[in-house]
């Protein structure tokens, strides 16, 4: 039984878990960082917790002070979202001690494939192709550069440095040439050290022209193990994902069904309970390799939800009650479309950039979700991870949602902070997009230079005109500073308002 | 009304003039509705709502799907040139800086390595030249703006 669960993350992926629970019956407990404490998420639990502490570690990744509060407030479930501490298992195996549910797969299960190394091992015994690649156990740094020189010899270039208990595209970097090796090796090593306290990596071949697709699977404790189809991921900027679909483009049924038979056995193989994502390498030729297993929710989950209908953040916490799944045959319906909205500078290398959301209008319409953790009069701090929001789309069919992509992503307006909105809609016209060819390249092939938008001089020309009409008509002084954390009782977008209530 | 604006290119000048309810610049036509949108007439026959929102000195403005961050020159206002000052692109930490005072860089050469948001940053030499200061060192803070290092360019 689950009655109460708290929600140890925050931001976008907070609100998902949080609305799931208030849908389910559940009531909710939020933990959040002083400096969320205006933070939607924050609003959408039944109670809010403060945890104590200035930086991330001391707030986030606090397991006694979380497991504190689990106790405090009575809570029997903890969900661990995404990032953080979602794939500790140290964690996992603290809350399953306290009495309380962990809402995903063992402790064993994730140590199992939250080690690289391991993962890889399982998967070769449970008969899924591997990608050629060692494992760096060596914790001292000059042992470990030296042991990196000496297995790329064997893995071969072009070649990636992975952190170990990495994830996120942070502590991961692409060689193409072993003079670059050394410097790429030291840079990789401290950032995934500073990120995951583990500076361990390993090195696998680049398999260039692949596609990177992946599996939903769910497994509950009624022998039941299922897959849920594939998503394609190809499109990735600094090795993070920005744009994801269900179904891929190019899948086919053979192809589909021999991978989910892999995912299933993956699963199978470490007892998995809860959702899960196992990620492969598809080659042009149709042969594909096990990446990895991600034992939690993934952010694009989203796009397998609108096209087999299942509710996956749902389907957890019924398994975590120890109920069977409810999802019955599936069957993939449509197309959706889902990417990642950035506070970034696309046209600067991807550099996060801060700002006030002094406008925040998303999209409405047929067939658009929007998930999200701000709201306008929001402020994008340096303090976390710069994505604001996922826009995602579902249609009849790819070119249907493709388009219903582009009018969305045009009808989005965030100002006061730049976004990656405009990199987004170009990217919708890309011909490997159009067609359903992207590979894990696309980003740095298309654009080695970096990426500038193309602005017709009319529409600049239009923007210069309204800015010039925004100070002559003196429209900045009819409005607040938009802030949500001012007193300002008018609201940010509302440059007139007044309140015009009648009494009986 | 006059009003000059920095744009990618340089800075622009803007005049427009009110007639009426409506905006005028050469053949193109604005109305301020009164939500604070701003309806645009262009002179081509495109037409559409553009949003704009005022942030310190920053016109922000979307139009078509397009948004502009133009920033208003005060009249008077006197240019600060680029002094070959290499700045912080973001709020984050020094992790490692690898070149001294005096030391010759290459354009393009990585002299320091910043933190930000998780990820590492590097900060590279935008030309050929001589390092003539280092302002910071390893594990220290550094707000967006702040100048990291300056370099006097190599004269062609």
């Amino acid at each position: 039984m689950v009655s109460k669960v708290l929600v140890a993350n925050r931001g976008e992926i907070a609100c998902r878990i949080l609305r799931a629970c208030s849908e389910a019956g559940l009531e909710s407990v939020a933990i959040y960082a002083e400096n969320d404490a205006a933070s939607l998420f924050v609003e959408l639990a039944d109670e809010s917790v403060m945890l104590h502490g200035d930086t991330i570690a001391e707030t986030y990744l606090d397991q006694n002070q979380i497991l504190m509060i689990a106790g405090e407030t009575g809570a029997d479930a903890i969900h661990p979202g995404f990032g953080f501490l979602s794939e500790r298992a140290d964690f996992a195996r603290a809350v399953t001690a306290a009495g309380i549910q962990w809402v995903g797969p063992s402790a064993n299960a994730i140590e199992k494939m939250g080690d690289k190394m391991t993962a890889r091992i399982t998967m070769r015994d449970a008969g899924v192709p591997v990608i050629p690649g060692e494992e760096i156990e060596s914790t001292d740094e000059e042992e470990a550069l030296m042991a990196i020189q000496q297995a790329s010899t064997r893995v071969g270039y072009p070649l990636l440095l992975k952190a170990s208990s990495g994830g996120g595209g942070k502590g991961m970097r692409a060689v193409e040439h072993p003079e670059e090796l050394l410097d790429a090796a030291r840079s990789a090593r401290r950032e995934a050290l500073a990120a995951f306290g583990d500076g361990r990596v390993y090195l696998e071949r680049l398999l260039t022209g692949s596609k990177h697709v992946e599996i939903q699977v769910l497994a509950d404790r009624h022998g039941r193990t299922i897959h849920l189809g594939e998503r394609e991921c190809s499109v990735q900027r600094r090795h993070q994902k920005v744009f994801e679909e269900a179904p891929c483009a190019t899948m086919t049924e053979e192809i589909r069904a021999a991978m989910g038979k892999a995912a299933v056995a993956a699963a199978m193989a470490v007892n998995y309970e809860g959702a899960g994502t196992v990620e492969f390498l598809l080659a042009p030729n149709g042969e594909f390799f096990f990446l990895e297993m991600n034992t939690r929710i993934q952010v694009e989950h989203p796009v397998t939800e609108l096209v087999t209908g299942v509710d996956i953040v749902r389907e957890q916490l019924r398994i975590a009650a120890g109920e069977p799944m409810s999802c019955g045959e599936l069957h993939i319906r449509g197309h959706a479309i889902e990417v990642r909205l950035y506070a970034e500078d696309a046209s600067n290398n991807f550099l996060p950039a801060i700002g006030p959301l002094a406008v925040f209008i998303p999209p409405e319409g047929p067939g658009i979700r929007l998930d999200t953790g701000v709201r306008q009069g929001d402020e994008v701090t340096p303090n976390y991870d710069p994505m604001l929001a996922k826009l995602i789309v579902w249609a009849p069919s790819r070119e249907e949602a493709l388009q219903r992509m582009r009018r969305s992503l045009e009808e989005f307006v965030v100002l006061g902070t730049t976004t990656n909105l405009r990199f987004l809609r170009e990217l919708c016209d890309v011909p490997d997009v159009v067609e359903g060819t992207t590979d894990t390249t696309m980003i740095d092939r298309l654009w080695p230079d970096g990426w500038s938008p193309s602005v017709p001089v009319h529409i600049e020309d239009a923007a210069l005109m309204a800015a010039a009409v925004g100070e002559s008509a003196g429209l900045h002084r009819l409005r607040s500073t938009p802030s949500r954390r001012s007193d300002d009782p008018s609201g940010p977008a509302s440059p007139f308002a007044t309140l015009n209530r009648r009494y009986p | 009304m006059h009003h000059q604006f920095n744009s990618p290119d340089g800075p622009v000048d803007v005049t427009v003039a009110k007639q009426g309810d409506d905006w005028i610049l050469g053949e193109h036509k604005a109305v301020l509705e009164s939500d604070g949108r701003i309806r645009i007439h262009l002179a081509n026959g495109v037409s559409g709502y553009a949003t704009v929102a005022k942030v310190g000195d920053n016109w922000w403005v979307h139009f078509q799907g397009h948004t502009f961050n133009l920033e208003r020159i005060e009249p008077g206002a006197t240019q600060g040139g680029n002094d070959g000052g290499l700045t912080a692109p973001m709020p984050g930490k020094v992790l490692d800086v690898l070149v001294e005072e005096g030391q010759s860089v290459e354009s393009g050469q990585t002299l320091m390595v910043l933190e930000a948001m998780k990820m590492e940053h590097r900060i590279l030499a935008s030309a050929t030249g001589t390092i003539t200061d280092v302002y910071f060192s390893a594990g220290d803070q550094v707000q967006q703006g702040s100048v990291l290092l300056a370099m006097a360019e190599e004269e062609d």
